[in-house]
């Protein structure tokens, strides 16, 4: 717990540290939500604007009126709306797909890293963590389908008893395990970028071994940090949402604007802190000597050929 | 009296009492399972029954006997019966029909035989004619599908006379399907609905007895039943009518007994896991037992079902008549059960959970209200819902909406959660906008466009007529000529007519302007405020200075009615200046334009401004402002961007 709680804590401070990376990237989500989110807010504007029926929606929330509202033909289509924010959800991943390295090496310099230098990191290693992504989505995607084709038959087994509660039990204990095992592969892969970024592994196979490796060696202590972690975000974002709830006038549109707002940035920084625990484990791996039991190979005389 | 006169009499009344001297038939008039010294219905039918449930197999034995009595005024020789079991056969037409529409979620994309349900008919004798099982001829009165076996007809050589009776002896097997729909088995519990020969009704001339399609339901004549259920000793049991008797046998099954008076249809249900409790409720007729068969896992829900059934009933005996019967059982079906939500004479299916939160209502409450409060729509008042889906759908629907915003806040009545609001005719509204203007309320349930139209029509926009009939005719008048429908017509089977010209006379107003397109057409119903603007009167002044309470304006308002259901409507007209205008217009041109000189600008115009009309299929349009708002819009893409901002970083989280 103790070493748990130290990794947690390096992480902490280096992510405080570092504290510019979640707001760029905070900014870069924001940005990019807020495109995804144009033709929904042209089209709400358009129909919601005039109209005395909006009173419904802004001082409180009506449910069957928004769902009248998206259904009216001048709204637009579902899929229409919902794909720009799908898109821009997919750029903002693909932007932290190319940043990401130029964070792991500021996170693992003790000083500020320069600007030329977090580019050049990124450029480095962007074909890399391409590969490292594949790398994870064949493994994580059979492991999640194996997991899931499991759990659903364990569920479709509890459905065919008398009780009641034992399906959504089921689903949800399966659920938590396969996340913790998403989860420690999620830290074998976060190891295996920040060996690639620290080491400039240009052979990401090798970085892949090797995180597999120390995650193996480090399993509880690592996947530990990452599930603590984990909890702090889930209360975060539940926090939030009651926050929000509690807290804020339904007609204040500000209000709800700063505490959502508010809570995608601390929910965006537990994920950096994650990441920061992985290179302050990465850092001290790298510091501490490797003792391996290495033991001396007998030499033989060469026979002797009369 | 002359001797030859006296001998004619005596001839007359011997041909009248025919069927009953031939026979020594009768429908008994016993009154033990109601709240009345006297019969309430005129008892055309009464079943006697015995059925020996296998829980293994799922299926039942069991011997009927149906005593008739000819009220139709005319010799009958013809009689069809209901087996609708047999609709879960993969060449029926219920199952063509739901393959092609879909019905209670069924997509029917594969066919598994654990839904194969029917119902053989072993031995049909009529008493004194015979045995007729060799002569069953299925028919199939609504479509050309000779396979479908839903309906059987007998043709008897001996006419059954006016006023006469006639016994059929019948012995039955049903096959009961894993539920798809109302009536089968699910995990080891069995809710047993449609289960035996039901025969058609004598209704304007003609045998009514259609075939069983998706999404209609039944019709059939008020009796007495008297039903016997054998199961295994472990089952609890439940059924209509009032339990008369429950008898252990040596083999390690028991009979439960069940009497049911002036009623139309008999359900049961076992399962050994239920959960009964029992209460009482003192309707203005008499204590009603209420008898709750609950899911183990439901019953911390059991307080609020108890208190939410014993409101609902208040309000009904209070606004609408009473409640005759001794029992009413509420049976919380199988979790996830496609038989959950059904009602049957004095027993109805109800749904819950056991995660059901207080503000979540539109589970166990609101099934509570829907399905009792057809116990007054289908069960007594007895139209036909096959041809009429709106009179018990909608009318009930209707009622709903009185009684579930009657305990609790119109705005909350469906929904109040986490600030999150459904009131109960936002919920009809909903259903109503998936069709609109496909089909009339008049017409054949089976006929509908589609398994949507039928929702919208006959649940959504019958429900919102009758809300907006509340704004023509006054509530207190509405709420009067259904009190007046319902005493009038229970234990009947009244038609579409018999309840319009019963509104038009308790308002005494003429209303076929109304329901010539409400009921009878399919009109749609869209007004706007097309554009306004407030203009100088000095315009076309140089330098001209508009200073607020000094400056007049020419204020113009176009009003439009988009479809084509016209309905008288108020428009609002606000001015900056805080006063307000009110105008009536009749709707009956396309569009209407309200003058004015003031000084003072339009800030508002609103059409329908007290939320009378409630069928409008686009209230965004009702409304204009001068000024924009865009906080309500903004507030929505706030939550928009809240989402797709997560979903981002959910995707980042894990990929990256």
């Amino acid at each position: 717990m103790s070493e748990n709680t130290s990794l947690v804590s390096a992480g902490s401070r280096i992510a405080r540290r570092n504290k510019r990376y979640v707001v760029w990237f905070y900014l870069l989500n924001l940005a990019f939500a807020h495109f995804g989110a144009a033709t929904f807010s042209e089209s709400v504007h358009g129909i919601l604007d005039h109209s005395l029926s909006a009173d419904k929606l802004l001082h409180g929330f009506n449910l069957a009126v928004f769902t009248e509202l998206v259904a009216r033909p001048e709204f637009g289509t579902f899929p229409g709306t919902t794909r720009p924010a799908m898109m821009f959800a997919v750029v903002f991943f693909l932007a932290s797909l190319l940043f990401m390295p130029g964070v792991l090496l500021g996170y693992a310099s003790d000083h500020r890293l320069p600007r030329d230098e977090f580019y050049r990191a990124c450029g480095r290693n962007v074909w890399r963590f391409v590969r490292l992504f594949l790398f994870f989505t064949v493994i994580a995607g059979m492991v999640a389908g194996i997991l899931f084709g499991v759990l659903n038959a364990l569920v479709n087994a509890a459905d065919k008893t008398s009780n009641e509660r034992l399906p959504f039990f089921s689903q949800l204990l399966g659920t938590v395990v396969i996340l913790v095992i998403l989860t420690a592969i999620r830290v074998w892969f976060d190891l295996a970028q920040t060996d690639v970024v620290l080491r400039d592994q240009p052979a990401v196979r090798k970085s892949v071994v090797a995180g597999f490796r120390k995650t193996r060696r480090n399993f509880g202590r690592l996947v530990g940090s990452y599930g603590l972690i984990a909890i702090v975000a889930l209360a975060v974002l539940a926090g939030g949402i009651v926050l929000w709830y509690a807290i804020v006038p339904p007609s204040s549109v500000a209000g709800a604007f700063i505490v959502s707002q508010a809570t995608l940035l601390v929910l965006l920084g537990t994920r950096f802190w994650q990441r920061a625990v992985a290179v302050a484990f990465c850092v001290r791996e790298m510091a501490e000597p490797i003792f391996e039991d290495v033991r001396p190979v007998p030499v033989l005389a060469a026979p002797v050929v009369p | 009296m002359h001797l030859r006169l006296r001998v004619v009499v005596c001839l007359l009344a011997g041909l009248v009492a025919h069927g009953w001297a031939q026979t020594g038939l009768a429908i008994p008039a016993t009154t033990s399972a109601i709240n009345s010294a006297t019969p309430l219905s005129q008892r055309v039918v009464a079943y006697d029954m015995e059925a020996r449930y296998d829980a293994k197999a799922h299926s039942l034995d069991a011997s009927e006997t149906l005593t008739y009595h000819n009220l139709t005024g005319q010799p009958l020789d013809t009689f069809p019966f209901h087996l609708y079991l047999n609709a879960f056969e993969p060449t029926s037409t219920w199952l063509r029909e739901g393959k092609r529409e879909g019905t209670r979620g069924q997509n029917f994309e594969t066919w598994d035989n654990k839904s194969y349900g029917a119902e053989e008919i072993k031995k049909f004798e009529v008493v004194g004619q015979g045995d007729f099982t060799s002569q069953l001829q299925y028919i199939h009165p609504d479509d050309d599908n000779k396979d479908d076996r839903t309906v059987v007809q007998v043709h008897l050589p001996t006419p059954v006379p006016p006023d006469g009776y006639v016994q059929f002896k019948i012995k039955f097997h049903d096959q009961f399907p894993q539920t798809l729909e109302r009536t089968g088995w699910d995990r080891d519990s069995i809710l047993g609905a449609q289960w035996f020969p039901k025969v058609g009704v004598w209704w304007y001339g003609a045998w009514n007895c259609h075939q069983f399609h998706a999404y209609t339901e039944f019709f059939a004549d008020f009796g007495v039943y008297d039903v016997k259920l054998t199961v295994p000793q472990y089952e609890v049991v439940g059924g209509g009518g009032v339990e008369v008797g429950s008898v252990n046998n040596s083999d390690g099954t028991k009979t439960v007994s069940y009497h049911g008076e002036d009623i139309h249809d008999f359900a049961w249900t076992a399962s050994p896991h239920y959960l009964v409790h029992e209460d009482t409720y003192q309707g203005s007729m008499g204590a009603v037992k209420l008898r709750f068969m609950l899911q183990p896992a439901h019953w911390s829900q059991l307080g609020r079902e108890v208190g939410a059934l014993k409101e609902i009933m208040e309000r009904f005996d209070r606004w609408y008549g009473t409640y005759p019967y001794k029992t009413v059982t509420v049976v919380d079906t199988e979790p996830g059960s496609p038989a959950f939500g059904m009602e049957y004479p004095t027993f109805f299916t109800g749904g819950t959970s056991w995660w059901e939160p207080e503000g979540f209502r539109f589970g166990s409450v609101e099934t509570i209200e829907h399905e009792y409060g057809h116990q007054y729509w289908y069960g007594m008042v007895a139209t036909n819902e096959f041809e009429d889906a709106w009179m018990d759908e909608g009318i009930n629907q209707y009622t709903q909406i009185k009684v579930m915003d009657s305990l609790y806040d119109p705005s909350t009545s469906s929904l109040n959660l986490f600030g999150i609001k459904v009131g109960q005719r936002d919920e009809d509204r909903l259903l109503y906008l998936g069709g609109v203007d496909l089909d009339a309320l008049a017409q054949n349930g089976w006929q509908y466009a589609d398994n949507n139209s039928y929702s919208s029509i006959t649940y959504g926009k019958t429900a919102l007529m009758l809300l907006t009939l509340e704004g023509v005719i006054g509530e207190d008048t509405m709420r009067q000529a259904m009190h007046v429908y319902f005493t009038r017509y229970r234990f009947t089977h009244p038609t579409k007519e018999d309840f319009l010209k019963t509104i038009e006379e308790v308002s005494g107003k003429d209303l076929r302007w109304y329901f010539n397109q409400a009921v009878y057409g399919t009109q749609a119903l869209d007004y706007e405020v097309f554009k306004m603007d407030s203009t100088p009167v000095d315009w076309y002044k140089e330098n001209l200075k508009e200073k607020k309470g000094e400056t007049e304006y020419i204020c113009n308002v176009w009003i439009r009615r988009k479809a084509e259901f016209v309905i008288p409507v108020d428009v609002e007209i606000k001015f900056d200046n805080g006063s307000k205008v009110r105008e009536r217009w009749d709707g009956q041109n396309r569009w209407v334009r309200y003058t004015y000189q003031k000084k003072a600008k339009i800030e508002s115009v609103e059409v329908d401004p007290d939320h009378k009309i409630h069928f409008d299929r686009n209230v965004f349009n009702n409304s204009r402002t001068a000024e924009e708002n865009g906080a309500p819009a903004r507030k929505l893409a706030n939550y928009w961007t809240f989402i797709g901002q997560f979903f981002a970083q959910f995707l980042a989280w894990w990929l990256v």
